[in-house]
């Protein structure tokens, strides 16, 4: 039971986590400009604000979770070097973390 | 950007940061506007009276009642960034003791969203016109002005005069009858 939740991937690769950044900067800024312009028209400054907090919406749905396409360019890592020595094997899995919470 | 938390931290930094470029260019954009308009101020009555004031030096002093009609439109001030305008009408004059004396009379909140076109008729003063002595009997130009804040969105809070004021002398004699 435990173990079928932690199967689940949870983590972004490099080229992903640059990804939800560059996606959810250009959905705010898209909005922002968007909104400004809706409300400089109308002249009501609550419709850019609006406006901002939907993409500010769309933006956290799209990059909070950690979707798939984000997953997309795994790193390529070193095969796991067969038992040789006593201490060989945990290495490897340490290495894995450190670079995970980079 | 590598766990939830962090982006959720980066973005809604990144929100704030880029709604408050758009508040200011709300600023910027208005900021160098012209928020005169036209008034038309009418005195249809003055009324002039020597009373006990209480609140002052224990003399009786002057105190004026003005029965005035306003008329303005008010819709070009408007804009987005403009959540209200408070109006007063105010009264100055030139006494023996003081050069400038302003007392305001009357102000009234327009909120954005309601009617812009002002057109009052006979309107009394909301508040007393007391002079702390004698200076309104015979005053020939007591000036009647409206003006107004403009309480905005975002940036500054102009005070704006209303071209269209008027002068009116002020009568010679005290009013006795008990007319009110």
């Amino acid at each position: 039971m435990l173990s079928r939740f932690k199967n689940i991937p949870t983590h972004m690769d490099y080229k992903g986590q640059k990804l939800a950044e560059q996606i959810f900067q250009g959905i705010i800024l898209i909005s922002a400009v968007i909104g400004f312009i809706y409300g400089l028209i109308i002249q009501q400054f609550g419709w850019t604000v609006y406006i901002v907090l939907g993409g500010f919406a769309v933006s956290c749905v799209l990059t909070l979770p950690p979707w798939p396409m984000y997953r997309k360019n795994p790193l390529p890592w070193q095969p796991v070097v067969p038992e040789s020595s006593g201490e060989s094997p945990p290495k490897p899995q340490e290495t894995i973390k450190k670079k995970k919470h980079k | 950007m590598n766990t939830v938390l962090s982006r959720a931290n980066s973005l809604f930094a990144f929100s704030l940061s880029v709604m408050a470029a758009l508040t200011f260019g709300c600023f910027i954009t208005t900021a160098f506007k012209d928020r005169r308009v036209p008034v038309d101020i009418h005195v249809s009555k003055v009324m002039l009276k020597n009373v006990d004031d209480f609140t002052g030096p224990r003399e009786r002093s002057d105190l004026g009642f003005i029965t005035f009609d306003i008329s303005a439109d008010l819709q070009p001030i408007f804009d987005w960034n403009v959540k209200q305008l408070f109006l007063y009408l105010s009264a100055e004059y030139a006494t023996k003791s003081n050069s400038l004396n302003q007392v305001v009379l009357w102000d009234k909140i327009v909120l954005r969203g309601e009617s812009t076109k002002l057109n009052l008729r006979n309107m009394k003063s909301k508040y007393f016109f007391f002079d702390d002595g004698n200076g309104l009997r015979a005053n020939k130009n007591i000036t009647l002005m409206l003006s107004w804040n403009v309480v905005p969105n975002a940036g500054i809070l102009p005070l704006v005069a209303g071209s269209g004021h008027i002068s009116l002398p002020f009568p010679e004699t005290y009013e006795t009858t008990k007319s009110y």
